[in-house]
C-alpha cells in the first residue's frame, strides 16, 4: 500500500465491499491517516444522500410521460430483436452405429422394464395411453377400483392389487357387483359341491 | 448393459418364495372351532417389482354350537398387502352342519402389491365374521354385513328348495329334470366399480325403464343415471313404500343392454333408508359403473330385496323370477346352483335325497 489508499479501495471501505484481509488493511491505515479518514467519510456522506435521493421522485417528474418513454423504448427494443436473422443450427453429423447402439440398448430397457412391471401398472399406462389415443380425458386413477369378471374378482388402488380367485384355476359361476364398492364370485367345488362366495369390498 | 439387464431379469424369476404365516383368529365363545389348518401351497414370492402371495389354505372346523349351521363368513386381511379400507371375505351359504360335525372351508387368494423396503414374511389374519344358523339366529361381529348376506342367500335357499320339492311328485319329474337342465351360465360381463366417474366425455342423462314387481313392498316411480360410453354413475332413484312395515334397507337390481342388444344384471345398489309405511324417498349413490368395451344403450332397474324394519325380509319370489324380463337376466341363486351341480353329477335320485335333508 502507498502513502496514502488508493481511492478505489477508500470507496470499497466505505461501502462495506472488501473481503475480511483488505478490510483491516484498510481500516487500521485510516485509522492514522487523517486524510484518507476524510475521504471515506466523504463518500459514506455521498452514499447517504444517493440514498436519500433514490427514494424520492424529482420535483416536477411527469411519471406518466417517464412510463411512457420506457414502454416506447422497450418495444423498440422488442421490434431490433426481430429484424436479428436467427442464427442457424451447426448440424451434427453422426454415423449410423452410436444410434443404433443407443436404440438398441433403449427397447432392452424398455422391454426389462416392461417385463418386471406389475400388471396393475401396465394395465394402467396402457389406459391411459388408450385416453390419449381417442383424444379422452382421464382421471387419474387414484380411487380404488374393483372389478369383476370371468377371471374372478381384483381391486387396484394405488399400484396394489388384490386378485382372488379360486385354486386350480376355477372360473367362476356367478359374479356380482354392487355399487357400494364391492364384487363376489361364486364357486363351486366339484368334489364336495360346496358353494363358496369369495368378496372384496371397499370399507372407506 | 445387455448382461446385466439378463442377470436382473433371472434373479427376479427366482426370486426366493417364502411362506407365508396364517393366524385364525376366532372368539372365544365362537360357535365354530378350527381342528386344522392346512397352508399347503401357499407362498409369498417377489416378482419383478411386486410382491405376489398366492394363499390356498384348507381350514377344518367343527360346529360346537348347539343348532344347525347355514352359513359362515370369514374376514381375510393380510397386513402386507391390505389395500387402504380393504376387506375381503370368504362365504359359504346352502350349509347343512349338525352340531358337533366338521366341515371344511378353503381360502383362495392371489394378492399383489408393488415392494417395498423392508419386506419381510408376509402373515394373513383370518377373523370370523359371522354364522347363520338354521332358525336365522346370527353370531359374529358383522362388521363386512355377512349377517344380511348370509340372511339372503339362506332365504332363497329355502324358496328353491321348496319350488323343487313341490316338483317332486312323480308327474312333474320331468319338470324338475328340465329346471335343473335350464341352468346355464348365464353370460359374465367385465364390470368395473368405482367411486366416481373417470370418464369426462360429454355425458347424459338416461332414465330407468322401471320393472314393478306385484308383490314388491317397495315400487320404484323414477330413476336416472348419467351415461358416457361404456360408464354410467350417479344413479338416482325415487321410491314409495308400499307396505305396512317401515323398511331400513333395499337393494335395486340394475339391468344394462349394450350395442348387441344383449341384456344383463350390472349391478346391485344397495340402500340404507328409514322409509316408514307409504311414504316417498330418494337412493342417490356417488359411484360409477364401466363396463369395457360396451356401448350402454339402455337401463333398466327393480327391487331385488328389501329388509324391514324389525328385521325380516323381502326377496324375489318364484312367481316374480318367472317374469320374461328377468328370467334370462337374474342368476340362480347359490342353493339352485348347488342343487343342479347334485343333478348333473349324480343324478335325480341324488337330488331328491338332498331335497330330504332339510
Amino acid at each position: 500500500m502507498s502513502r496514502h489508499a488508493r481511492e478505489i479501495d477508500l470507496a470499497l471501505y466505505a461501502a462495506g465491499d472488501m473481503s475480511l484481509w483488505n478490510r483491516i488493511s484498510v481500516g487500521l491505515h485510516t485509522a492514522n491517516c487523517e486524510q484518507c479518514k476524510a475521504r471515506v467519510q466523504a463518500y459514506r456522506t455521498d452514499r447517504e444522500r444517493l440514498k436519500q435521493d433514490a427514494s424520492e421522485l424529482p420535483a416536477g417528474l411527469n411519471w406518466e410521460r417517464l412510463a411512457a418513454e420506457m414502454t416506447a423504448n422497450i418495444r423498440v427494443g422488442l421490434a431490433a430483436g426481430e429484424c436479428v436473422a436467427p442464427r442457424g443450427r451447426k448440424r451434427v453429423v453422426a454415423g449410423w452405429w452410436p444410434v443404433a447402439a443407443v436404440a438398441g440398448t433403449v427397447m432392452m430397457l424398455s422391454a426389462a422394464w416392461w417385463l418386471n412391471l406389475p400388471a396393475s401398472d401396465t394395465q394402467s399406462i396402457s389406459h391411459a395411453m388408450r385416453g390419449l389415443v381417442h383424444s379422452r380425458t382421464v382421471v387419474a386413477d387414484e380411487q380404488p377400483v374393483i372389478e369383476a369378471s370371468s377371471g374372478g374378482i381384483k381391486l387396484s388402488e394405488n399400484g396394489s392389487e388384490l386378485q382372488v380367485s379360486q385354486g386350480g384355476g376355477a372360473r367362476p359361476k356367478a359374479i356380482s357387483v354392487s355399487t357400494e364398492g364391492s364384487a363376489s364370485a361364486r364357486y363351486i367345488d366339484s368334489d364336495t359341491d360346496q358353494i363358496t362366495i369369495t368378496s372384496v369390498m371397499n370399507v372407506q | 448393459m445387455s448382461s446385466r439387464v439378463i442377470g436382473f431379469l433371472i434373479a427376479a424369476a427366482a426370486a426366493s418364495a417364502q411362506t407365508p404365516s396364517l393366524k385364525i383368529d376366532l372368539p372365544k365363545d365362537s360357535p365354530i372351532v378350527v381342528l386344522s389348518v392346512d397352508p399347503a401351497g401357499s407362498r409369498a414370492t417377489p416378482r419383478g417389482g411386486a410382491y405376489l402371495i398366492d394363499l390356498h389354505a384348507s381350514l377344518s372346523l367343527r360346529n360346537s354350537s348347539q343348532k344347525h349351521i347355514r352359513g359362515v363368513a370369514l374376514a381375510v386381511q393380510s397386513q402386507e398387502v391390505t389395500l387402504l379400507g380393504t376387506k375381503a371375505t370368504v362365504s359359504v351359504p346352502s350349509m347343512n352342519v349338525a352340531p358337533g360335525d366338521a366341515f371344511s372351508m378353503h381360502i383362495d387368494q392371489t394378492l399383489t402389491r408393488t415392494l417395498r423396503g423392508g419386506d419381510g414374511t408376509p402373515s394373513v389374519e383370518v377373523q370370523l365374521d359371522g354364522v347363520l344358523f338354521d332358525d336365522l339366529s346370527f353370531y359374529g361381529p358383522d362388521k363386512l354385513h355377512s349377517q344380511r348376506t348370509l340372511t339372503v342367500w339362506e332365504l332363497e335357499a329355502r324358496r328353491d328348495r321348496s319350488y323343487f320339492k313341490n316338483l317332486l311328485t312323480p308327474a312333474s319329474a320331468e319338470a324338475l329334470r328340465s329346471e335343473m337342465l335350464r341352468q346355464v351360465d348365464l353370460p359374465q360381463t367385465r364390470v368395473q366399480v368405482r367411486g366416481r366417474a373417470t370418464n369426462a366425455d360429454p355425458d347424459r342423462e338416461v332414465q330407468f325403464a322401471l320393472l314393478n314387481l306385484p308383490d314388491s313392498p317397495v315400487d320404484l316411480t323414477g330413476g336416472t343415471a348419467r351415461v358416457s360410453g361404456d360408464e354410467a354413475s350417479a344413479p338416482r332413484f325415487d321410491v314409495r313404500s308400499l307396505s305396512k312395515r317401515p323398511v331400513r334397507h333395499m337393494e335395486i337390481g340394475w339391468i344394462v343392454k349394450d350395442q348387441d342388444g344383449h341384456e344383463f344384471l350390472a349391478a346391485s345398489l344397495p340402500a340404507d333408508l328409514s322409509l316408514a309405511p307409504g311414504q316417498v324417498s330418494q337412493v342417490v349413490q356417488d359411484s360409477a359403473l364401466r363396463f369395457p368395451g360396451t356401448s350402454i344403450q339402455s337401463m333398466k332397474a327393480f327391487v331385488s330385496a328389501v329388509e324391514f324394519g324389525d328385521g325380516n325380509y323381502w326377496i324375489l319370489s318364484r312367481k316374480a323370477l318367472e317374469d320374461p324380463q328377468l328370467r334370462s337376466i337374474v342368476g340362480p341363486s347359490p342353493e339352485e346352483q348347488r342343487l343342479s351341480q347334485i343333478y348333473r353329477k349324480k343324478g335325480l335320485n341324488a337330488l331328491v335325497d338332498e331335497l330330504k335333508k332339510f
